[in-house]
């Protein structure tokens, strides 16, 4: 989409400079030094040695624990990105409408993400107490429920409790996101597009859904890389308890970097993630890329 | 429509606002509490049946018995016998006796009672009255004339009684909640010594209402065997009075499409925000208590029976403001940074063709994949060289950076969704890219770099796995950091690391507001169009 | 915009330039755990904890010529930070933490002495140093101390007829009559085996069959028979309803918080409980007894006791000045003025010999205390694969919650550790 007005070959070189600065020597950077280290000798202590090649990531794939993770991490990010983007978009419609009290509904939106990760789920670990939550409190003073409750009956149902925070936390992100969309859209399609007899639902496929869909992709891309790395809910809530079955990757590779002390294969580890990420990221961007060039 | 529809459509509508009504008080007199009273119980440890402790025991519960059948009462005695070998072959028991009462209640014998939810069910039986009064008196002599030809008076009326049975149907839950706090959760609070005033009066008033004031000294004991049940059915006050509200509306409104949906729309962000705001109430109560306020954590209050505002000044004392102005001058000094490095990305990206877009692209979204933890020893190494470890320079630097993807990618996602041609008309008028970009692009773009701005700010605020590595002295800790020290080896301070948090949010959300016109600003799509 | 970020780059430059500038009195780094809610009052430069002043202040002012700069990091923190200084060879000077061990491989601490007065060293509790020799030199010392013993509520014990358990059995006995007599609703037996704990319960249970981590030779011995029985006794206790309902993410400050409102009956707890239940404004009858231990077996206590130690910094040009001003640090900090004062803020146990008289002064019941330190067992955090055995043997725990078999687990842990 060039203007063509007197562009030099380099000039968009320059505008993405100093933006490309500060990742390549902030970003880039630590990611490579990451890189080299997980082909090192690493001490429990954390004193970096030698090469020593593949070592550590055959060490890695060998870890007892390796797959409940990496199922623990599947779900945990399907879960979290999907239900959140349904929701947040779903709430993002609403928030669009005109209604007293909007300015306060989206204010009060901002909260949960305004707050610190481990601030969130330290409440929510309050919350879901069995002994003196405040949830049961809530029930059974409304009555609802006769007796207390054991929200933390179980690893899995603990391992749901942490995927709820991380939607939690994440429908406002989405939220947002799509509200940005929906604030560009013209009123005046929808007038023309009601004019014609279209309903609530083909509104929503035709203008809606297409004109919101590159904020939606940009959530979404952001969101599966977040989210895979999100650490403080499952930290906070569980630390991975017991024996890594709520654990998500980064977590487990937390703990075994800092509480096991096998830095080496935690490095390679890390440095699998980061393949994983690219590759889903990647297949997901060039596929809404390629439909967008095709507009 | 005709008037004789109308007529008549206005007369159903009557018939289903009363025939709701009429199926609340049929609701309300079935008998919907039971209670079931321990009235004495005697538990007797080590004790085997036949033997002395027993007959002692069992004599001791007969007598009580007695005595309550003496008052009137229609009371059962159980016993109950536990037995167990224990690990040396030893037999223990435990035998309780028990004498029991068991009775129901129907709504409206709480009326009169004294207690606080009986105070509810007098506002909520005279508002669904003061409904059908104003129903009725908004539709005389306008019975057969269209919501639209409705007199003044007659619509304020219709609009009260909608009002009317709305509240009716809010106080329901009320109701519920404050019977079951008086009966079984204040209790608690009195055996917990929380409640020491009024004790007689508030026991006087239990009495008069379980046992008709025959209980006289030993109601306490009494009521710490209470069980209270209610059935399913008070849950059924909520729909029938939807009934009711449903005809009101009708009535005023003639079509219920529209209102209905109206209802739902407001129904769903109430309960976003009351889910959303949930948390918060737990973190303000828990912040304003007391340490020693124990008990307390049983949450057995709705609200800290006294609001303990040192723990303000306490962590305002610990360095949480400094800390607050730390995390201030980070966030917004990377949300600087990172705008004024994303914008002429974004930009470029947008509106340049180039050969290596995609791969910019690509690269920027990378540097998001590793997360922080793992980023820690190449990122201090980084600060170690550049001189910038412990300093807010440094935080704020690593901030920008680990927010660019971020950033370009929301902007350029906007800067796309926009036409050119604005941009091409200011360039054809002399201005410059520069000139294009902030005269034109940017004021055009405004709610999509607001919610950029917001996400990069938000995300530097709340950034802790950096700063713990990076920062070492109290003095230039952010708030995430400074949080930590409220929670130790010995103990969590839950009530300053709460009180400490709110504070920290609130910025941000001050921030929102103040820059959330732009982002409803529904944009100058006006612009474009012309 | 260009402009702008070139004058932000000349802007760091010139703050490099700026912090470089001044290096001239020896400072030193110090990393201090944070232990209670007064530690950073107490420690950090602007705090008023330490009579009005902080220990930064107070050093610096006694020391001329030696500055520093010292950290409080919370234990959540601190190894991610102690490990990221290290890989990126800025090893902190001092270093306050619960092991050591695991720094010895890479030859990263200073022996004792090179830091230590012979009078300090002679100071320090004999039986606490014996387990920081490692091939013959001493390579930490002793910060402070705990002991843990078995908490009850009188009261409850009381009503549901029952007397304090000493065996094994005489727990299940209790807590069934307890359970029976409240119906459920007051848990008898606390058990907290989440991750940053479950090294402790391994030790109560096993200690007190005559298993432990390690076998008379001082070798692991982590799949004994009585460590398995142990270990299966008190999963047995949690299967059987005696226990806190989820053990694997119930921490102890769950537990202190339950045991200070009465709803829970006997836990196993630090010295400093009491403290705790009144700051929760807690009112209870409680009292303590020694661990019980299985039929014909000796309970034993357990203690924690944590370490300061020095970092060896091969860069230091002065390495004699560096010792000296590290060990004036190590002075100022035992000298009974500062050390009495740090120790019974937070209530714990004193390290060197110097500081028991003031301690039994101020708090009488400090003696029994250190009674029962005195017969302590600690854990084996001289040997070095003690990290790696202590997340192990919490797994183990964990997975044998969900059903796992204790031996098989104790076995492949005990294979992984030693290497066969």
């Amino acid at each position: 989409m060039s203007t063509g007005l007197n562009r030099t070959k380099w000039e968009p070189y320059l505008w993405l400079l100093p933006s490309t600065l500060l990742v390549t020597v902030f970003v880039i950077f630590p990611i490579l030094i990451v890189f080299k280290l997980s082909f090192s000798e690493i001490s429990q202590a954390g004193v970096v040695g030698g090469f020593i090649g593949f070592n550590n990531y055959k060490e890695a794939l060998n870890l007892p624990s390796f797959k409940t993770v990496m199922l623990n991490t599947l779900w945990w990010v399907l879960s979290v990105v999907i239900i959140s983007t349904i929701l947040g978009f779903i709430i993002a419609l609403v928030l669009n409408q005109k209604f007293h009290g909007r300015k306060i509904a989206r204010s009060i939106l901002v909260f949960p993400w305004a707050t610190s990760l481990v601030i969130q789920a330290s409440v929510w670990n309050y919350i879901i107490k069995y002994e003196y939550g405040s949830l049961n409190n809530v029930l059974l003073n409304l009555g609802i429920i006769k007796q207390a409750i054991n929200w933390r009956s179980s690893y899995q149902v603990e391992f749901i409790w942490e995927c709820w925070v991380g939607i939690f936390v994440t429908v406002p992100f989405v939220t947002f996101c799509v509200l940005s969309g929906l604030q560009s859209i013209d009123v005046s399609l929808y007038e023309a597009a009601t004019m014609d007899g279209a309903g609530f639902w083909s509104k929503l496929r035709h203008i809606t859904l297409p004109l919101v869909k590159p904020s939606l992709t940009v959530s979404t891309v952001l969101n599966i890389i977040y989210v895979f790395n999100s650490f403080p809910i499952v930290y906070t809530m569980t630390k991975g308890a017991p024996a890594h079955k709520t654990d998500t990757m980064i977590t487990y590779l937390y703990m075994l970097s800092f509480y096991e002390r096998k830095k080496g294969p935690a490095t390679a580890l890390s440095v699998i993630g980061f393949l994983i990420l690219c590759i889903c990221a990647g297949i997901y961007m060039m596929s809404v890329m390629r439909k967008e060039e095709q507009l | 429509m005709r008037y004789p529809e109308v007529a008549r459509r206005n007369r159903r509508m009557m018939l289903l606002l009363i025939l709701g009504l009429i199926l609340s008080l049929i609701l309300m007199s079935l008998p919907l509490y039971t209670f079931d009273a321990d009235v004495y119980t005697k538990k007797s440890a080590n004790t085997f049946v036949g033997d002395e402790k027993y007959v002692a025991a069992r004599a001791e519960a007969e007598q009580a018995a007695e005595d309550y059948r003496a008052q009137g009462f229609d009371v059962e005695v159980h016993e109950n016998v536990l037995e167990r070998v224990n690990s040396k072959g030893k037999t223990t028991s435990l035998v309780t006796f028990t004498v029991s009462q068991r009775y129901s209640k129907n709504f409206f014998s709480f009326i009169g009672k004294g207690l606080p939810s009986s105070t509810v069910l007098l506002c909520l039986l005279g508002l669904m009255c003061l409904s059908v009064l104003f129903a009725i008196f908004g539709l005389l002599g306008t019975e057969d004339v269209l919501h639209c030809y409705l007199s003044q008076k007659s619509r304020v009326l219709r609009n009260l009684a909608i009002a009317a049975l709305i509240l009716a149907i809010i106080l329901v839950p009320v109701f519920i909640l404050m019977n079951n706090v008086t009966f079984s959760r204040q209790l608690s609070l009195y055996n917990a010594g929380l409640i020491t005033e009024g004790k007689e009066a508030f026991f006087a008033r239990m009495d008069r209402f379980l046992f008709d004031g025959q209980m006289g000294e030993s109601i306490g004991d009494v009521l710490s065997g209470l069980t209270i049940n209610h059935s399913g059915l008070v849950w059924l006050l909520i729909p029938t009075l939807f009934i009711s509200l449903i005809g009101a509306i009708s009535i005023r409104k003639g079509e219920i499409e529209s209102s209905l949906l109206r209802g739902a729309l407001y129904l769903f962000v109430i309960i976003v925000c009351v889910v959303t705001l949930y948390p918060y109430y737990v973190m303000l109560i828990t912040a304003f208590r007391s340490n020693a306020e124990s008990l307390d954590m049983y949450f057995l209050h709705m609200f800290p029976t006294k609001w303990i505002w040192s723990n303000l000044t306490d962590i305002v004392n610990r360095g949480v403001p400094r800390f607050l102005l730390n995390s201030l001058f980070v966030a917004g000094g990377a949300t600087a940074l990172a705008m004024l490095c994303g914008i002429p990305a974004a930009y470029a990206l947008a509106r340049m063709t180039f050969k290596g877009k995609k791969i910019f692209l690509g690269y920027v979204i990378m540097s998001q994949m590793f997360s922080p933890v793992v980023l820690l020893i190449g990122i201090s190494q980084l600060m170690t060289t550049f001189h910038l470890n412990n300093t807010l320079w440094g935080l704020m630097l690593i901030n920008a950076a680990f927010n660019q993807a971020f950033a370009i990618w929301l902007l350029r996602g906007t800067f796309v969704s926009i036409s050119s041609e604005m941009e091409q008309a200011a360039m054809i008028d002399g201005c410059g890219t520069v000139g294009a970009l902030t005269k034109v692009l940017i004021p055009m773009a405004a709610p999509g770099i607001v919610t950029a701005l917001i996400f990069v700010f938000i995300n530097a605020w709340n950034e802790y796995t950096i700063a713990t590595i990076l920062i070492s002295t109290a003095q230039n800790r952010p708030i995430t950091v400074g949080i930590t020290q409220f929670s130790s080896f010995n103990m969590i301070e839950w009530q300053y690391m709460f009180a400490a948090s709110l504070l920290a949010t609130i910025p941000v959300v001050i921030l929102f507001m103040t820059i959330e016109r732009h982002l409803t600003a529904g944009l100058t799509s006006g612009g474009v169009k012309g | 915009m260009k402009k702008l970020f070139s004058l932000f780059l000349v802007l760091v430059l010139a703050l490099c330039a700026v912090t470089s500038a001044f290096a001239d009195d020896i400072t030193l780094d110090v990393i201090i755990c944070q232990y209670g809610p007064n530690t950073n009052n107490w420690f950090e430069r602007g705090g008023t904890g330490m009579d009005g002043s902080n220990f930064v202040e107070k050093f610096e002012a006694a020391n001329p010529g030696i500055k520093l700069n010292l950290e409080v990091v919370s234990w959540n923190d601190v190894h991610q930070v102690v490990d990221t200084r290290i890989a990126n060879g800025n090893a902190p000077d001092i270093l306050n933490l619960d092991t050591f061990s695991e720094f010895l491989p890479d030859n990263l601490l200073m022996p004792v002495k090179d830091y230590t007065t012979e009078e300090l060293f002679a100071d320090f509790f004999p039986a606490f140093m014996q387990d920081f020799l490692v091939d013959g030199e001493y390579w930490a010392v002793p910060d402070l101390a705990s002991a843990r013993a078995l908490y009850y509520n009188v009261d409850i014990l009381e009503e549901a007829g029952v007397e304090v358990p000493t065996t094994w059995a005489e727990l299940e006995d209790a807590s069934q009559a307890i359970i029976d007599f409240y119906n459920g609703e007051v848990y008898p037996w606390g058990i907290d085996m989440t991750t940053d704990e479950g090294q402790a319960a391994f030790a109560y249970y096993t200690w007190g069959n005559g298993g432990g981590f390690t076998d008379e030779n001082g070798e692991w011995a982590l799949n004994s028979d009585a460590n398995v029985e142990a270990i299966e006794y008190a999963i047995g206790l949690v299967n059987a309803g005696y226990t806190n309902p989820n053990p694997a993410t119930q921490t102890r400050y769950d537990l202190q918080d339950m045991f200070a409102t009465g709803k829970l009956a006997m836990m196993i707890g630090p010295n400093q409980i009491p403290t705790y239940v009144k700051d929760k404004g807690g009112d209870i009858n409680m009292a303590t007894a020694s661990l019980p231990a299985n039929e014909g077996k000796t309970s034993a206590s357990v203690g924690v006791k944590d370490v300061m130690m020095a970092f060896r910094d091969d860069s230091v040009e002065d390495q004699a000045a560096r010792n000296e001003a590290i060990s004036a640090f190590m002075t100022f900090f035992y000298d009974p003025e500062n050390y009495v004062g740090w120790v019974s803020m937070e209530d714990f146990l004193p390290a060197v010999n110097s500081a028991v008289e003031a301690l039994v002064e101020a708090n009488p019941s400090f003696e029994a205390w250190l009674n029962v330190l005195a017969t302590c067992k600690f854990y084996p955090t001289s040997k070095a694969e003690w990290a790696q055995v202590r997340q192990g043997v919490t797994t183990v725990e964990q997975n044998a919650l969900t059903g796992a078999d204790v031996r098989a687990e104790l076995d492949a842990l005990q294979a992984e550790i030693t290497g066969n």
